[in-house]
């Protein structure tokens, strides 16, 4: 992460210093960055897990829970019983699973976050975050996005970007496109502290290709531009369109909030979603934070089975910000 | 335990989970194309089996069964594995 912005994250979150659960503390990595992130103030973290998985000695400021002595076994059953209509045995069986034991308790106010995902597939992850806590409101699907911190563009340094869905949704229609577009805006807002200026990309400026795949980007602009407050939507555009001011002047003829200004980066598909990240990461120089999962009434973030100590702290610092 | 009554046991777990009527869920059904589930519901089908059948199933694993039939093997296996430990 550009070390400014690692440093503006973490100091935002410690002025809250939230409660983050990590419910993968069999994980060396996880161990060492619950210590950090208390050691730095930027938040509260507390393992949770079973006897075998968790720590003899803790390191200072972190806690731990273990499930099978949890008091909160009962409340949690009950109260996942009910809202998922299945029988107490059932629900018993899962809110004892850490994912879902981690995500109840942030479902259910006895935490503020969660960090998972070391040692368990990304589709766990999302499943604990739905069954447990829910979409926010208005929203009906999942998705991520990146913060990309890229070394140079123009004349900039370090300029960090919002890059989506570069994880999750592999081929959303124009409706679900829109919904990816609107909470990656939210998410420039949160993180980044800027207006919006979402750019839906796609191989074609304006109607430049005539093609159904541009159409639909094109569709989904319009869709998420109606709905937008306080951003601004534009597409289907090229990428040099929407980052490059010159390129945006010829291929536009027009003035735009958004075109040669994107912050905001959409992209079509996974396919074209999961290699831009990636082209940028190690192509471009980029820090690549995330994947972010946008979309939950409460945060979750999901690691990567790769990530280091120091990527597990940023991604703290970037569930602690959404509290 | 033979897979007939495995399926029997099946069908009526996955109904009762996924709401649906027990006489739609036949062996050829796919959880989320012919019997609605939502993909975020396997982790909730996984444990009804475990319930259902005593046992303890491998969840990476099980994100692949996508029908009512891979689960009846699914579960068989696992029957036998941990008979046998």
């Amino acid at each position: 992460m550009g070390r400014r912005i690692a440093e503006q994250f973490k100091q935002k979150a410690a002025a809250v210093c939230p409660i983050i659960v990590y419910p993968e503390p069999e994980d060396a990595r996880i161990l060492e960055a619950a210590g950090r992130v208390a050691a730095e103030g930027i938040a509260r973290p507390l393992l949770v897990g079973r006897r075998q998985d968790l720590p003899q000695k803790l390191a200072p400021g972190v806690g731990a829970e273990l499930i099978c002595d949890s008091e909160r076994l009962a409340q949690f059953t009950d109260q996942y019983a009910r809202r998922r209509h299945l029988s107490d045995a059932v629900a018993a069986r899962l809110v004892r699973k850490p994912l879902i034991y981690g995500a109840m308790m942030v479902a259910l106010g006895h935490a503020d976050g969660m960090v998972a995902g070391k040692n368990h597939p990304s589709a766990l992850v999302f499943q604990a975050a739905v069954v447990a806590i829910g979409y926010r409101e208005g929203i009906r699907a999942l998705s991520t996005c990146f913060i990309m911190v890229v070394p140079r563009l123009g004349g900039r340094r370090d300029v960090p970007l919002v890059f989506a869905d570069c994880a999750l949704n592999v081929e959303p229609d124009a409706e679900e496109l829109a919904a990816i577009a609107l909470a990656s805006a939210e998410s420039a807002r949160r993180f980044l502290g800027v207006v919006p200026r979402v750019a839906m990309l796609s191989f074609s400026t304006h109607g430049s290709a005539g093609h159904e795949k541009a159409v639909l980007v094109r569709r989904a602009a319009e869709l998420a531009n109606d709905r937008i407050r306080d951003g601004f939507v534009e597409g289907e555009l090229q990428l040099d369109a929407a980052l490059v001011p010159e390129v945006a002047h010829v291929k536009l003829k027009q003035q735009s909030e958004v075109a040669g200004r994107a912050n905001v980066l959409i992209f079509p598909d996974l396919n074209a979603g999961n290699i831009g990240y990636k082209a940028v990461q190690y192509l471009g120089g980029a820090q690549a934070i995330g994947p972010i999962l946008q979309g939950l009434a409460k945060p979750v973030c999901d690691l990567s089975r790769g990530a280091s100590v120091e990527d597990i702290v940023a991604i703290t610092a970037v569930t602690a910000l959404q509290v | 335990m033979d897979k007939e009554k495995i399926l029997a046991r099946v069908c009526k777990v996955v109904g009762d989970v996924l709401g649906v009527d027990v006489t739609d869920v036949t062996a050829g059904a796919r959880f989320v194309e012919d019997l609605g589930a939502e993909s975020i519901q396997s982790v909730e089908l996984v444990a009804a089996f475990e319930e259902e059948f005593d046992i303890e199933m491998d969840e990476d694993a099980a994100l692949q069964v996508r029908t009512v039939a891979t689960a009846v093997d699914f579960i068989a296996d696992t029957i036998g594995k941990q008979s046998s430990e």
